[in-house]
C-alpha cells in the first residue's frame, strides 16, 4: 500500500491538524475489537497453561497440556502432515497457477477476458461446496469414476477419493487462484522498459526470463507462497471430508474438541495459532521486501497475440477445456441436486431428474430453517463487519501513531488466524458468565454464530475500507472542509461516496464467507441456529446427496447475487 | 492579490494551509478585518481555496460540485439557499471560468485547463472572504499555462477578492501578485511589488532566487550606507555596488545580474580581465559564463570565480560577429545603464547559489 507522498514538501511540517478527528470513537472501536480479537485468543492461551476459570480453581500455571501434547504420537503426526500438506499444496497450486498467470497475462486469444475472469472463480465460493462438488464429480460414486469403472468394466470404483491425494487435489484446485492472480498483478505492473533494456543488452527470452523477469516477480510469489501456505493450515473442509483417519491439526482440534477433550483441543488451538502468526510475520516480513521493489512504474509490456490459425484454435480449445474442468464440479452440483434419492445406483448418468430435492427443501420450515439461519447470521455478520471495518479503518488512516497501528493490527489479525482457532478461543471464552471480565455465556445462544462470523468478516471489509480509504486523496476532505462542510457532511458526501465500491467488495466476500462458513459454525452451531454448511454434512451423512445439492446450489446462488450486486469484478484488485 | 514564492520545503504551502485551517500554528494569530480566525475549523473560515491537484470530487458532476459549497451554506447568514438559487449560482460561478453549460459532465471527462477552472469556480461560488490557491497551474502542461494564468487572472480581478497564491515559479508569482512574499527555509525574506524584488533584493537569497545572477567573493573597500565599493576577491578591482545596510567593512557576497555586467575595452579602472568559458544564446540575449583572473592564491576560494554576462547581440542576425570567441580574454565591468552588482554581507552557511535560478518542481505538495 503506498501512501500518498504528503510529506515530500517541509521539512518542519507541524503534525497537528486544526480540525484533528476526535480520538474517543476510535478507543471505543479499539476497545470493542479487542475484546472481541484479542481477547478470546488470550484466555484460550491462558486456559491451556491452566490458568482462569474454566480450570480447577487454585491451580498455578502449568505446562500439563502441552506435555500430553508431545507424549502422543497422533498429535506429532497431525503437526507433521498439516506442515507437509501445507507445503505441498503451495508447489502444486504454484504449478497450476503460475503458468496460468503467465498465459493469461502475456498472450491473447478468442475468450481471453472472460475465461480471465472464471479461472480467478473458485476463491469466491465456499470450501465446502468445493470439496463436495469433488466428492460427487471425483469421489467413489462420482461421474468420472463411474465412467472410468463402466469403460474399464472394472467391478469397483478405480480409485477412492481418500486421504492426503485428494486433500491436495482440493487445495491445488482452489488456491491456485493466489499465483494465478499474483503473477498477474506482478506480470501488468512490470515496466516493458525493463525487458526492452535486456533483449537491447543481448539477452535472449530465457535470459530475459531468468534474469529480469523471475527476480522481478520473486516478491508476488513470496507472497501468493505464504497465503497459500496459511490458507492450507487453517483449511478444513477437505481434510474433514476426505481425511478420514488422516487428521490435520484443524481436523485433530474439531474431533478433540467434540470428544469432550476441551484442554487437548486449547493446546492444540495454541500451537496451530501460533504457526499461524508466524505465518503472518513472514507474510509482513515479505510485503517490506516487495515495497523496496514496488516502486516500478511505466508501461506493462504488451500481450503476444497469437496469430498462426492453429495455434490460436488450440489456444481456445485449451482454453475453454480448462474453463470447463474449473466449472464441472460447480455444474456436477447442480446436476445432482435435481437427482431424486435412491435412483441412481450403477449407471453413469443418473436415469431421473426431478425437483423432488428442491421441493423437500422447501417443504417447511424445519427443512429451510437452515437457509434463513444462515442468511440472518451472515447478513447481521457482514453489517457489523462492515461498520466496524470501517470506522477501525478510518482511525488507522486517521491516526497514525500506535492507535491507527493497533487497529489496522486488530482487523487484520483474524484473517491470519485459523477459524478453527477462532472458534476454540470463542467456544473457551464465551461459555464462562465472568461479565467483570467481560466473559459471558454466549455459547448455545443465537449470538455465538453472528459474532464469529463477524471475526472472519473483519479482515475482508475492514482492508477493503483501509484500501478504499487509503485511495483517498486528503486533499478531497480538505476541498470539503473550505467548502463550508462540516465533519459528518464531509463524511456523508465525500469519504463514503468514494470508499462505496471498495467497501461493497469487501461486503460482498464478507458474505459469501459467512454464509458458507464451516469451520466455526461445526464447532459452535446448535440445532436451532445451524447454517447451511451443517445440513449439507448432515445429508451427506444420511447418504442424501441431492439434499446436499440444494443446499450448495442455494450456497452458491446467494454467493453469487451478493458477488454481482456489490462485488462487481472488484475482488481481483 | 499577494503571491508566496519560494523554493521546496521553503514554508511556502504550509503557511497556505495555516491559512485555510488545514494546519494549526504554534503561535500567532490570523488576522481577517481586524479580526483572529485562527481558532476557526476551515470549515468556518470561508476562506476558498482551489488545490494543486484540484481536489475535484470525481463521484460528483461539475455542476454538483460547484454546488458543494452553496450546499453547506456558510456564506449566507440565511443558511442553506433554496434550489433554484443554488442552481442560478452554480450557472454564474461556471460562466465566469467560461464553462458554461459544463454542469452535467464529470470531473473525469474534462480536460485539465478546465478541472482548474471547475475548482476555481467551486471556490469562488460561495463568495469567500479569502481564496487560496496552491500552486494552480502546476498540473498543467507549459502550452496551456500562460493562457490559462491570463484567464485566472481576468476571473480573479473581475470578482475582486483578495487572492494568496502559492508558487515556485517567478514568471506566475510576478504575472499574478501585486505583491510577491519570498519564502526561504521558512522565513519570510522580502514583500514588495515585483519591482522593488528585483530591483532591490533585500537578502542575497532573495537576489539570487528571483531573476538570474552570479555570486562573487568581494571585500568592502569603501563607501557606506546603500552606496558602497567592493573589491571583487583576488582581482584588485573595485566596483561600485548597492548595499542593503552593511555597517563594517569585511567580507561580502556581490550578486551580479547578467545584463549588470558588460564587455569592455578598457583594461584600466574598474576591468576585470577573464576567459570566456561558455556561451549560450537564448534568444534576446546571449548568455556567456566568464571565469575571472584571481590572483592565484590570494582568496580562500579553491574555485576559480565564474561570472555570467548577458550581451544583447542581435546584430549576429545581420552577419556581426559574436562579442567574443570561447577561450577569448575579455575584460568586464558594471555595465553603465545595468542595475549596480549588489553586496550583501558574507553567508557561510549557505552555499554558493547556482547561476541558474532553481526552478525544480514541486512535490504533490
Amino acid at each position: 500500500m503506498s501512501a500518498p507522498s504528503t510529506a515530500a514538501a517541509g521539512p518542519a511540517r507541524p503534525a497537528r491538524r486544526a480540525g484533528a478527528p476526535a480520538r474517543w470513537p476510535y478507543l471505543v472501536v479499539a476497545a470493542v475489537l479487542l475484546w472481541l480479537v484479542g481477547y478470546p485468543l488470550l484466555i484460550t492461551f491462558l486456559e491451556s497453561l491452566g490458568i482462569g476459570a474454566g480450570t480447577a480453581a487454585g491451580s498455578a500455571a502449568n505446562l500439563d497440556g502441552f506435555r500430553e501434547f508431545a507424549g502422543r504420537q497422533d498429535e506429532w503426526l497431525a503437526l507433521w502432515r498439516t506442515l507437509w500438506i501445507s507445503a505441498a499444496s503451495v508447489v502444486l497450486s504454484a504449478l497450476v497457477g503460475v503458468p496460468l498467470g503467465f498465459v493469461f497475462e502475456r498472450t491473447d486469444f478468442p475468450g481471453r477476458r472472460l475465461l480471465g475472469g472464471l479461472v480467478a472463480l473458485p476463491v469466491v465460493l465456499p470450501p465446502l461446496v468445493g470439496v463436495i462438488a469433488f466428492l460427487f464429480l471425483y469421489g467413489e460414486s462420482g461421474f468420472i469414476s463411474r465412467a472410468v469403472q463402466a469403460t474399464l468394466r472394472l467391478d469397483g470404483p478405480p480409485w477412492s477419493l481418500k486421504g492426503a491425494g485428494a486433500i491436495l487435489l482440493v487445495h491445488a484446485y482452489s488456491m491456485y487462484v493466489y499465483f494465478y492472480l499474483f503473477t498477474r498483478a506482478a506480470l501488468a505492473r512490470m515496466d516493458a522498459a525493463l525487458l526492452e533494456a535486456a533483449a537491447s543488452l543481448g539477452a535472449g527470452r530465457w535470459r530475459t526470463f531468468r534474469r529480469v523477469t523471475l527476480p522481478l516477480l520473486r516478491p508476488a510469489l513470496t507472497g501468493a507462497a505464504i497465503l497459500t501456505f496459511m490458507a492450507s493450515l487453517a483449511s478444513f473442509s477437505a481434510p474433514y471430508i476426505f481425511g478420514g483417519g488422516f487428521r490435520v491439526m484443524t481436523t485433530q482440534i474439531v474431533f478433540s474438541k467434540l470428544n469432550g477433550d476441551v484442554l487437548m483441543a486449547q493446546v492444540e488451538t495454541v500451537i496451530l495459532a501460533a504457526m499461524a502468526l508466524a505465518g503472518l510475520a513472514a507474510m509482513q516480513w515479505a510485503d517490506r521486501a516487495v515495497s523496496t521493489t514496488g516502486a516500478v512504474r511505466g508501461v506493462a509490456p504488451t500481450r503476444r497475440r497469437i496469430r498462426h490459425p492453429a495455434a490460436r484454435a488450440a489456444a481456445a480449445v485449451a482454453g475453454w477445456g480448462l474453463a470447463i474442468l474449473l466449472l464441472l464440479p460447480h455444474a456436477t452440483v447442480v446436476l445432482i441436486s435435481f437427482v431424486p434419492p435412491h435412483t441412481w445406483t450403477r449407471e453413469i448418468l443418473p436415469p431421473v431428474l426431478s425437483l423432488g430435492n428442491y421441493a423437500q427443501v422447501f417443504s417447511g420450515f424445519e427443512n429451510l430453517r437452515p437457509v434463513l439461519n444462515s442468511l440472518w447470521m451472515a447478513l447481521a455478520a457482514t453489517a457489523a463487519a462492515v461498520a466496524l471495518g470501517l470506522v477501525a479503518a478510518r482511525g488507522a488512516v486517521v491516526h497514525k501513531g500506535r492507535l491507527g497501528r493497533a487497529l489496522e493490527g486488530l482487523i487484520s489479525l483474524p484473517w491470519a488466524v485459523p477459524g478453527t482457532v477462532f472458534a476454540v478461543a470463542l467456544a473457551t471464552t464465551f461459555s464462562v458468565s465472568q461479565p467483570w471480565l467481560g466473559r459471558f455465556v454466549l455459547i448455545g445462544t443465537p449470538v455465538i454464530l453472528p459474532l464469529a462470523y463477524l471475526l472472519r468478516d473483519l479482515p475482508l471489509t475492514g482492508r477493503a475500507a483501509l484500501t478504499g480509504l487509503g485511495q483517498l486523496d486528503p486533499a478531497l476532505e480538505e476541498a470539503s472542509a473550505s467548502l463550508g462542510a462540516g465533519r459528518w457532511r464531509t463524511l456523508r458526501r465525500v469519504v463514503v461516496p468514494l470508499v462505496r465500491p471498495a467497501l461493497a467488495a469487501g461486503a460482498a466476500l464478507a458474505f459469501i464467507t459467512a454464509l458458507g462458513d464451516f469451520v466455526t459454525s461445526i464447532v459452535l452451531y446448535t440445532f436451532d441456529t445451524r447454517p447451511i454448511s451443517m445440513e449439507i454434512v448432515g445429508a451427506l451423512r444420511m447418504q442424501e446427496l441431492g439434499v446436499a445439492g440444494v443446499y450448495g446450489v442455494l450456497l452458491t446462488v446467494a454467493g453469487a447475487a451478493a458477488f454481482t450486486l456489490w462485488g462487481r469484478g472488484e475482488v481481483a484488485s | 492579490m499577494v503571491a508566496l514564492l519560494g523554493p521546496s520545503g521553503s514554508g511556502k504551502t504550509t503557511l497556505l494551509r495555516l491559512l485555510a485551517g488545514f494546519e494549526a500554528a504554534d503561535g500567532g494569530s490570523i488576522l481577517l478585518s481586524g479580526k483572529d480566525v485562527a481558532p476557526l475549523p476551515p470549515a468556518r473560515r470561508r476562506f476558498g481555496m482551489v488545490f494543486q491537484h484540484y481536489a475535484l470530487f470525481p463521484h460528483l458532476s461539475v455542476g454538483e460540485n460547484v454546488a458543494f459549497g452553496l450546499e453547506s451554506g456558510v456564506g449566507d447568514a440565511a443558511g442553506r439557499p433554496p434550489q433554484d438559487e443554488i442552481r442560478r449560482r452554480v450557472r454564474e460561478a461556471l460562466a465566469l471560468v467560461d464553462l458554461t453549460g459544463f454542469e452535467e459532465r464529470r470531473p473525469g471527462e474534462i480536460s485539465g485547463g478546465q478541472q482548474q477552472r471547475v475548482a476555481l469556480a467551486r471556490a469562488l461560488a460561495t463568495e469567500p472572504r479569502v481564496l487560496l490557491l496552491d500552486e494552480p497551474l502546476s498540473n498543467l502542461d507549459p502550452a496551456l499555462r500562460e493562457r490559462t494564468r491570463r484567464e485566472l487572472a481576468a476571473a480573479i480581478r473581475r470578482v475582486g477578492i483578495t487572492t494568496v497564491l502559492v508558487t515556485h515559479e517567478q514568471e506566475e508569482a510576478f504575472h499574478l501578485g501585486d505583491r510577491v512574499a519570498v519564502l526561504h527555509a521558512g522565513h519570510l525574506d522580502q514583500v514588495g511589488t515585483p519591482e522593488t524584488l528585483y530591483e532591490s533584493p533585500a537578502t542575497r537569497f532573495v537576489a539570487t532566487f528571483v531573476g538570474r545572477a552570479t555570486v562573487l567573493p568581494g571585500r568592502l573597500a569603501g563607501g557606506a550606507a546603500d552606496e558602497v565599493t567592493v573589491e571583487v576577491a583576488g582581482t584588485g578591482v573595485a566596483w561600485p555596488a548597492t548595499s542593503a545596510g552593511i555597517d563594517a567593512g569585511g567580507e561580502v557576497d556581490l550578486v551580479v545580474r547578467p545584463e549588470g555586467l558588460a564587455f569592455t575595452h578598457a583594461t584600466g579602472d574598474g576591468a576585470v580581465p577573464g576567459k570566456v568559458v561558455g556561451r549560450r544564446y537564448v534568444g534576446a540575449v546571449t548568455l556567456y559564463r566568464v571565469a575571472l583572473e584571481t590572483a592565484a592564491g590570494t582568496g580562500a576560494e579553491s574555485l576559480v570565480p565564474e561570472v555570467e554576462v548577458a550581451v544583447a547581440e542581435r546584430r549576429l542576425a545581420s552577419g556581426g560577429d559574436p562579442a567574443a570567441h570561447l577561450d577569448q580574454t575579455v575584460h568586464l565591468a558594471p555595465h553603465p545603464e545595468g542595475p549596480l552588482p549588489r553586496a550583501y554581507p558574507r553567508d557561510d552557511r549557505a552555499p554558493a547559489a547556482p547561476a541558474d535560478p532553481p526552478a525544480a518542481p514541486e512535490g504533490s505538495r
